[in-house]
């Protein structure tokens, strides 16, 4: 869960993509890490595991976008995935209703497993097909709202909302590691002193850390 | 103490020799001149010839001791035999290491009782020869280590910690696999935290040092903590096994893969995954484990741009690596993915790309295990047929069906072209019945016709003969013009030359 914070300076996130079959995950992800879409001279050997240097206010961050299967046969390995993100993007395709419900699903899901420190986008695709839109904006929206999710529209194909989605996302992610890192910086005296308990020798590097992780947060 | 640390940390500015001797020392002899280096690389060499032979000597002595003690032992129940095993190799294994002499070129000679456990630390197998190999590979790892340390300002301090960790684990060996790994990581992590203040941020050069320390310390603590008895993690392996041997009755169909292994280099390339997967158990430290996982799941990647012509996303790979699991069917599974989860480096396996292959993994084994009739779109009474071994027997059944099992799909082919065959044959021998019948139809037929000429030509000769040569002059033209008279061309041709009958 600490993967934040690394070194004082750069920040490493795990992002996962949810969503059921052809809704346009790789789509997506692939359009963000390498702008390509449908492109059949595709260098990448594959398109579900992606990293991103990204440097946002003077930060570095790292971003680690894993795809994870959208059949329904794999939805009970979620949890596996999901374990230890600090965000989701929940996508669903803006043509099929359907698609939208199994996103419904992986919120509460997500909710219940991961609690608030989890971000959540909710992400409608496709918007280029918006004649055969069949999930509305409002619903869509409001229901972002209920759940203490951000909703974004987007198209893979025209290139439309994908970086300022994961720019948003990458901003909510850094508050929440702050965050945590405040409130670590409170308890570390008594984290650090019980770590130490399991170390034997120690003579001169001793009294270095004592301040310096404090300090690094 | 200090000199002898002077002596490993290269100062390049004392050009002198460290023993003060007053001649110039070079880098390459830790700082000393030819001669000084001379009479401590001699000294150091033989004093650790000597140690190997007392090492050598006292385990050979052990082994005896051992392999009496196992005669008398052998009456007894295994059981007790095995603690008592334990029991020795805990004694042995309390005072570990002459490493602290590859790492400083002492000159006072180590008591000798330290130097033999690093030897016999691990020698509860009475082959001597694996014993020797085993602490061989620690060795090694220790000699790497120091030198990978060498050249760090406070290499030497990284190592103490490491090896009197690494030695406090021994003790703590009845804990649990969990508590173990809690040691362990949380080492991992008061470590990492001291290099980051120690480095200022140089996240890479942290991380590089973080993985010779694990593969240093799990080198070494890999016999104790992989597996370990505490768990059931051999149960599961087992477990695991076995049920991919049940379900050795799924095809790349069922499990909707996208990989067509008729193209050479696809099945090229799913062996090669197959292999990767495999190796995985013969690894002893988490990363090279990751490692295996890592290019098998490359190869998979590979095996599916090739079939499908596009970079391949994770709905394509989940069930390809299941069915590489399930055709690999790789050792120690469960143990092995235990292992990586308690003892690896962890901020490797939450963000890293090795991380990810790894949780895939772990799905897959998951899935697997979870495995019923409708992940495979198919009823759970078909499933169960399947796993009961009733359904790829079933002829007519799974020629039916197009998908089963490789070995009964060749087999349902056979029985296919076998029946072909059979109908072959049948056609052939109607065709052959049929022309046996047209032979004699034709044989009577000519015989016939024969007879019917026969018996004509015996009824009529005079007839046919004798009119022709008995009739006048007018009743052969009327006989000629009545068989003409349907021609209607008849009158344009010149009249029909009339027979000149000489009557004698």
């Amino acid at each position: 869960m600490a993967a934040g914070g690394m070194g004082g300076k750069t920040y490493s996130f795990k992002v996962v993509l949810l969503g059921e079959g052809c809704v346009g995950k790789t789509s997506l992800v692939l359009r963000y890490c390498e702008n390509k879409f449908n492109d059949k001279h595709i260098t990448t050997l594959q398109a579900s595991f992606l990293t991103k240097k990204l440097n946002i206010t003077g930060k570095r961050v790292n971003l680690a976008i894993w795809d994870t299967a959208g059949q329904e046969r794999f939805h009970a390995l979620g949890p596996i995935y999901y374990r230890d993100s600090n965000g989701a993007i929940l996508v669903y395709d803006v043509t099929d209703e359907d698609s939208f419900q199994k996103v419904k699903n992986w919120v509460k899901e997500l909710r219940k497993m991961l609690g608030n420190e989890i971000c959540l986008c909710i992400v409608g695709n496709k918007i280029d097909l918006d004649k055969d839109r069949h999930v509305s904006v409002e619903e869509a929206e409001s229901y972002a709202e209920s759940v203490g999710a951000k909703h974004y529209h987007t198209s893979a194909k025209l290139n439309k909302g994908i970086e300022e989605l994961f720019l948003d996302l990458c901003k909510r992610m850094m508050e929440t590691a702050q965050a945590e890192e405040r409130l670590k910086g409170n308890g570390a005296s008594q984290s650090a002193s019980s770590r130490r308990g399991v170390q034997i020798v120690d003579d001169e590097l001793q009294a270095t850390p004592a301040g310096g992780c404090c300090s690094s947060g | 103490m200090m000199s002898q640390r002077r002596g490993i940390h290269l100062d390049q500015s004392e050009l002198l020799c460290k023993k003060g001797c007053g001649y110039y020392g070079n880098t390459a002899w830790q700082g000393l001149c030819s001669k000084c280096w001379r009479e401590e690389y001699q000294r150091e060499k033989q004093q650790i010839q000597e140690d190997w032979a007392l090492a050598e000597r006292l385990q050979r002595e052990e082994e005896e001791a051992y392999a009496s003690r196992h005669q008398r032992a052998q009456s007894q129940p295994t059981t007790t035999f095995n603690k008592f095993e334990e029991r020795k190799t805990k004694e042995k294994s309390s005072k570990v290491n002459t490493v602290t002499k590859f790492f400083t070129p002492s000159t006072k000679t180590p008591p000798k009782k330290d130097s033999t456990p690093l030897d016999a630390q691990s020698s509860p197998s009475p082959s001597s020869s694996a014993t020797r190999h085993s602490s061989g590979d620690s060795d090694h790892a220790t000699r790497e280590f120091i030198d990978f340390l060498k050249p760090l300002k406070s290499g030497k301090e990284i190592f103490k910690q490491c090896r009197a960790f690494t030695e406090s684990m021994v003790y703590k060996r009845d804990l649990g696999a969990d508590e173990l790994s809690e040691c362990v990581q949380d080492f991992y992590q008061s470590l990492s935290e001291r290099l980051h203040t120690q480095f200022k941020g140089s996240t890479d050069h942290v991380e590089s040092i973080m993985d010779e320390v694990e593969k240093y310390m799990m080198t070494r603590l890999y016999k104790e903590v992989f597996c370990p008895e505490t768990t059931d993690d051999e149960k599961k392996d087992l477990a695991i096994q076995k049920r991919v041997r049940a379900l050795h009755w799924v095809t790349i169909e069922m499990l909707c893969v996208p990989v067509d292994e008729e193209i050479p280099e696809v099945s090229d390339s799913v062996v090669k995954a197959i292999t990767d997967v495999i190796e995985m158990d013969s690894k002893h430290v988490p990363k090279e484990k990751l490692a295996c996982i890592t290019r098998c799941s490359k190869h998979i990647f590979n095996a599916i741009k090739v079939s499908k012509k596009e970079a391949a996303s994770a709905d394509d790979f989940l069930p390809t690596l299941i069915y590489i699991v399930l055709k690999a069917n790789p050792p120690r599974l469960q143990s092995n993915i235990q292992y990586i989860t308690r003892f690896c480096n962890p901020s490797r396996l939450m963000t890293g790309e090795d991380g990810y292959y790894f949780t895939n993994l772990c799905c897959a084994v998951a899935f697997i295990e979870k495995l019923d009739g409708q992940s495979l779109n198919m009823s759970s009474e078909e499933f169960e047929l399947y796993m009961s071994g009733q359904a790829p027997p079933l002829w007519p059944q799974v020629t039916g069906a197009s998908s089963c099992s490789p070995g009964s799909t060749a087999l349902s082919q056979v029985h296919q072209r076998l029946d072909l065959l059979t109908g072959l044959g049948e056609r052939q021998e109607r065709v052959m019945v049929k022309a046996r019948q047209l032979e004699s139809d034709l044989i009577d037929w000519t015989d016939e016709v024969d007879q019917k000429v026969q018996s004509v030509l015996e009824n009529f000769p005079p007839q046919t003969q004798n009119p022709a040569a008995g009739t006048d002059d007018g009743t052969t033209s009327a006989a000629s013009s009545a068989i003409d008279s349907e021609n209607v061309e008849n009158e344009l041709l010149p009249p029909p030359l009339q027979p000149q009958v000489f009557a004698g």
